[in-house]
């Protein structure tokens, strides 16, 4: 797949392309299960940091850093911050669990939207975080049990068939995806070509039919990607309005983004495009994600 | 195996580092030779991995882990070592500390400042329990 094959698609396209040629800057947000926003940022800033609070939000873009990775803090060992980029935010904070709620977190590994999750829930609840790998199950672990999250529980299983023998208030679908949107972070991999985002577009289907069968009647879930293909996205979406019957949600969303797509080469998605949420790198100088909040 | 629940381990962390109310929000489980804090709402899986924080590894003592003790040693009342900000960067670095413990033997909490670093063993000296991911580097911050 070229870049130039989504001129048509992406507003300012020329910065787009500037921007995805830029290193991606870091961010980080404060985890407030241990520490204080207002305790944790002069402590990093005493030891050189230079963070800009974006809009109000724990949400800190790292300007400058006086270690080569921002994880090399006693800070960051103690657990009282995560490195997420914004964008990556979003999935979670859309989704909006509240404490005591019951969610799956279905593609949960790493973990940032897991643990973000833990955070609004204040540590109540329930949240069942799967994944499909060994290693990307001990990641997962590893950061909620850095971030002292223990609301959570681990369970592994492929999300296209897996039965977790329950429904769910609220699910997270962080598909996996053919990973446009960190092609800032990870320069040297290739772009993925038309085949690639076919093939995903269909095991994202697949997931999404799981999730739904999944979900309480009047649930929220939320579905994400961070590539920009609309096959991957939109059509996957419309998919799971017009064939499972999911409600798109209309979302009021305070920072700078795009509505969805509304044609691609030969593909339509007029049913879903208006309601659809697409970040781009350009906007907030971020990776880049697309959401969808769905209701059944 | 399946993870079992088993209240009693709160009375380790109440008498242990007269932990109070707090501990109330976290069930128990045990599971292989490890004892879990889970402050969700039960859930019933087969194949669960990882339910909550391990809390305790079972050996002829019970061993708290540091990750448990970040969240609850705040609250804790006795067996506590408070170190300065030097000897607390030793101790996260994996060194252990000469002359700190006193009276104290066995596993203790051990704080810098307001800082939970983790978990300690006082043996004479007191001996760093941090586990090797947790330990920081030369060059960190």
């Amino acid at each position: 797949m070229n870049i130039e094959d989504y001129r048509d698609m992406i507003p300012d396209f020329e910065k787009f392309v500037a921007r995805m040629n830029e290193p991606q800057p870091y961010w980080l947000r404060v985890n407030t299960l241990k520490i204080t926003e207002d305790e944790l940022i002069p402590r990093l800033e005493d030891k050189g940091f230079v963070l800009e609070r974006f809009a109000g939000m724990n949400a800190y873009q790292i300007e400058n850093m006086p270690v080569k990775h921002p994880g090399a803090t006693v800070e960051h060992s103690l657990g009282y911050y995560y490195v997420q980029d914004f964008s990556s935010m979003l999935p979670a904070l859309l989704l909006s669990p509240s404490p005591g709620d019951f969610v799956l977190d279905m593609a949960a590994a790493p973990g940032s939207k897991t643990t973000l999750m833990a955070e609004l829930m204040k540590n109540t609840g329930t949240i069942v975080a799967n994944d499909i790998s060994d290693n990307r199950i001990k990641a997962l672990a590893a950061n909620i049990e850095r971030l002292g999250v223990s609301n959570a529980v681990i369970v592994k299983g492929d999300a296209t068939s897996r039965r977790f023998g329950a429904k769910f208030d609220k699910i997270l679908l962080d598909a996996p995806c053919t990973g446009e949107g960190t092609y800032r972070k990870n320069q040297k991999e290739r772009m993925p070509n038309l085949s690639d985002h076919i093939r995903m577009s269909k095991i994202q289907k697949k997931m999404l039919k799981n999730a739904e069968r999944h979900l309480k009647e009047g649930g929220i879930l939320v579905y994400s990607t961070c590539t920009f293909n609309p096959l991957e996205n939109e059509e996957v979406v419309q998919y799971g309005v017009e064939e499972l019957g999911l409600k798109i949600e209309k979302v009021e969303l305070d920072i700078p983004h795009d509505k969805g797509v509304k044609s691609w080469r030969e593909w339509s998605f007029e049913k879903v495009s208006d309601r659809m949420i697409r970040i781009y790198p350009h906007l907030v100088d971020t990776g880049g994600m697309v959401i969808a909040v769905l209701k059944k | 195996m399946q993870f079992s629940k088993n209240n009693s381990y709160r009375d380790y962390f109440i008498e242990r580092f007269g932990i109070g109310k707090e501990i109330e929000k976290y069930d128990f489980y045990e599971f292989a030779q490890s004892v879990w804090a889970y402050s969700g709402e039960y859930y019933e899986d087969k194949k669960i991995e990882v339910m909550g924080i391990r809390a305790l590894r079972i050996k002829k003592v019970y061993k708290p882990t540091t990750a448990f003790l970040r969240i609850i040693g705040r609250y804790a009342t006795k067996n506590v070592i408070s170190l300065s900000s030097n000897d607390g960067m030793k101790f996260l670095k994996g060194e252990n500390i000469d002359g700190v413990c006193g009276n104290n033997r066995g596993y203790v909490v051990v704080k810098s400042g307001s800082d939970v670093l983790g978990c300690g063993l006082c043996a004479g000296k007191l001996v760093s329990q941090i586990p090797k991911k947790y330990r920081i580097e030369e060059t960190w911050l």
